[in-house]
């Protein structure tokens, strides 16, 4: 049993190490992209430092709740400075001139305006030459909108019921519809110490190791349109032997891509991904869903060709919503939960949780295990959709 | 004595086409059989149950006595399946291709290498043995196709089509070996779309129409089942109807079918000599613009059963 599936797996590991390409996306492109998106994007060494133009027209409320939770938050001090400035034109400036990295500009009369119902808008000015400080503004600015849009809501449903229009802050306020207690603290990204190129490292891990465990069970239905596969099925082998040679291979050098992504990303930036045999652990996971799914594709793929272009379609999508193009935090709350249903967002949040809390295994124990179950029922899938079709 | 290879009842259907309906036979050891049948008529479809590709919807097939559903793997062990389409690897050479097959069906390292110099040998591609595959003309992808599927010394070799597309050396080298092997004990299921093969080649042979076996026997009881009687196309121009009349009345013409609108099918004795007659009866009415005489052998045999050519 076993010599039938060395000789398989053995071929399949010859072919794809003797195919240049495939050594490439294994290897190269995503260490490549990881390294590029970590310079280009990435957090300077020491990591995060910006300072962020503040200008206060208003003298509300909300700019001094904004201006005491930045100026008493633990995890911020020393990561992000606040600087004072007298208009949007001096902020413009200074950003220009690179003091700054970002400004955030509230308006005269927001308070007022937010009180009576009519919303309000801050502005952020970002600069292209420091696009982690402008992140940081939005996201501060973003839990302003939220607490905004709540606090306008409360005050029209209590002006629509008839509450005098001096009455009605009050009312909100004692009803706690979100009063300006803006809170920063869970700061604004998950694990705020988190050097960005663990973003883009574990992300690139995870968007390559579907190309490359994908490409295994591509070359089944290769090996069916050149007939290979018949013969070898017509042989004294059990039937699942050149499937399982395959996904032995593809499953291997899945393995052996993230790890290298991993390494190299480690390396490059010096920054730690976690505990390895937890960080090992969910990256194995990973690639063993990404094998999963990919081994669906070609059970229910006609051709090769078909197979490719599903795998690169799935896999960029799993990607982009599991959080592993643009990082999660920067996406809207709901599509934080969609990331939920990839396996690239379990990867993403878990590995985002052990490079932020030092936690061990047990830290990303939940991902696992959602890893495994969506190996499992796409594993299921793909077996039932193989013995109707390829080995029908 | 146990048949090497036989089936009974074999039937698969695919949506509507009934492709195989009740196939059956047996093939005695060192017996070559030859399976002959139009395009479509269900011979790979049979094959691929024969070899455990496709599992048959009824029937049954034994290898030595082994059931192939119940024990595939020891049934399959002693099948050498030649599939009717190359099935190599181009980017290998046709050594390499040999090894990994051979390894894959089990045969021990020590014995390969000298197992594929033999075959090698036996398919006469010793000195291109080392060439990569995709370099090869048609028919040495061909031998080392069928090459392929000797490496584990089958007792049973299934050949489909096996000299498609190939040149006259190529097929040479191919129908000679294939003889070697029957002459050593081998038996040998054959198809084939010529005729003359199928004759070299086969003691017995199976007709297969529509999914059908329609006849079977030897080359002498098949060609014995149209009788002494010639066969005669003719392609007519004019009054068909007013000359089908005529020849069907005509002496010497067992039998006359309507072919087509202009073409009539004769089984007549002495065919030659009734042609003079066939000529003046169409006289006057239509005009003969072909006239084609096949005397009796087994291409005339499988146009009496299954109403077409071979090859078109
Ligand atoms: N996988 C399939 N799906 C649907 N129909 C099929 C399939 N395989 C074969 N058929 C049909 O079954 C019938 C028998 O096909 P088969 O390939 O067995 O014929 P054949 O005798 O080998 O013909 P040829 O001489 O062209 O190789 C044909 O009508 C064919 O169209
Ligand atoms: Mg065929």
């Amino acid at each position: 049993m076993l010599r039938p599936l060395m000789s398989v797996a053995a071929l399949e590991l010859r072919t794809r190490l003797r195919d240049g390409t495939a050594l490439v996306v294994a290897l190269i492109v995503p260490i490549a992209l990881a390294t590029l998106f970590g310079l280009a994007l990435g957090g300077d060494d020491p990591p995060l430092r910006a300072t962020i133009g503040f200008v206060d027209l208003d003298r509300g409320e909300f700019s001094a709740s904004v201006r005491r939770e930045v100026m008493s938050n633990e995890q911020l001090k020393g990561t992000l400075t606040l600087r004072e400035l007298p208009s949007r034109q001096e902020a413009q400036r200074s950003l220009d001139a690179g003091d700054i990295g970002s400004a955030i500009v509230f308006p005269q009369g927001f308070t007022k305006s937010v009180g009576a119902g009519s919303g309000g808008q801050v502005a952020v000015l970002t600069s292209a030459e420091s696009p982690l400080a402008g992140v940081v503004a939005n996201a501060i600015v973003d839990r302003i909108s939220s607490v905004v849009d709540a606090r306008t809501l409360a005050v029209r449903a209590a002006l629509a019921y008839g509450v005098a229009g001096d009455r009605v802050k009050e009312l909100v306020e004692r009803n706690g519809a979100a009063g300006p207690g803006l809170s920063l603290a869970d700061d604004p990204m998950e694990g705020g110490k988190i050097d960005l190129s663990v973003y883009y490292g574990s992300g690139m891990a995870a968007l390559f190791a579907f190309f490359v465990v994908g490409a295994s069970f591509r070359s089944l239905l290769t090996e069916r349109r050149q007939g290979t596969l018949n013969r070898m099925r017509a042989g004294p082998i059990p039937q699942w032997t050149p499937i399982a040679g395959k996904a032995l291979v593809g499953f291997g050098l899945g393995v052996v891509s993230v790890v290298a992504t991993w390494a190299s990303s480690s390396l490059i930036f010096g920054t730690s991904w976690g505990d390895p045999v937890a960080v090992f652990a969910l990256l194995v996971a990973h690639v063993l869903a990404a094998a999963a799914i990919t081994m669906l594709v070609a059970s229910r793929a006609k051709t090769d060709a078909q197979a490719d272009g599903v795998t690169m379609v799935v896999s960029f999508v799993m990607a982009f919503f599991g959080g592993s193009l643009v990082p999660l935090y920067n996406l809207p709350g709901f599509l934080q939960k969609v990331a939920l249903l990839t396996p690239n967002g379990w990867t993403s949040t878990g590995l985002i949780r052990l490079a932020g809390s030092g936690g061990g295994l047990t830290t990303v124990i939940v991902p696992i295990g959602v890893l495994c179950a969506i190996a499992l029922v796409a594993g299921g899938l793909a077996a039932a959709g193989f013995r109707k079709g390829l080995l029908g | 004595m146990t048949a090497t290879l036989a089936c009974t009842g074999l039937s698969k259907r695919f949506g509507d086409v009934l492709a195989v309906q009740d196939v059956g036979f047996a093939i005695a050891p060192g017996e070559a059989y030859g399976l002959l049948g139009p395009n479509g008529a269900g011979k790979t479809t049979t094959i691929s149950m024969l070899v455990g590709l496709l599992k048959p919807a009824t029937g049954n097939v034994t290898v030595c006595g082994t059931d192939l559903a119940a024990e595939p793997l020891a049934a399959k062990a002693k099948i050498g399946y030649v599939p009717q389409e190359i099935a190599l690897y181009p980017e290998l050479t046709g050594r390499e291709n040999l090894r990994f097959f051979g390894r894959l069906f089990g045969l021990p390292r020590r014995e390969l290498a000298a197992r594929i110099d033999e075959v090698l040998d036996l398919v006469g591609l010793s000195d291109r043995a080392d060439g990569k595959l995709g370099t090869y003309s048609g028919g040495m992808k061909r031998r080392i196709n069928i090459g392929a599927a000797l490496l584990h010394r089958p007792e049973v070799l299934i050949l489909d089509e096996p000299t498609v597309g190939v040149d006259p050396q190529s097929r040479k080298a191919i129908l000679d070996g294939v003889e070697r092997l029957v002459a050593d004990g081998m038996a040998l299921l054959y198809t084939s779309h010529y005729m003359e093969e199928v004759e070299r080649v086969c003691d017995r042979v199976g007709i297969i129409d529509h999914g059908r076996i329609v006849a079977e026997g030897t080359r002498h009881e098949l060609v014995a089942m149209v009788g002494s009687a010639d066969t005669i196309e003719l392609m007519l121009d004019g009054d068909v109807d007013g000359a089908f009349d005529k020849l069907q009345a005509l002496e010497g013409v067992v039998e006359a079918v309507r072919t087509g609108t202009g073409s009539v099918r004769l089984l007549a004795e002495g065919g030659r000599y009734v042609l003079p007659a066939i000529i003046t009866a169409v006289d006057g009415r239509a005009t003969v613009t072909a006239v084609e005489v096949i005397e009796p052998d087994l291409e005339a045999t499988f146009l009496h059963l299954t109403g077409s050519k071979l090859r078109d």
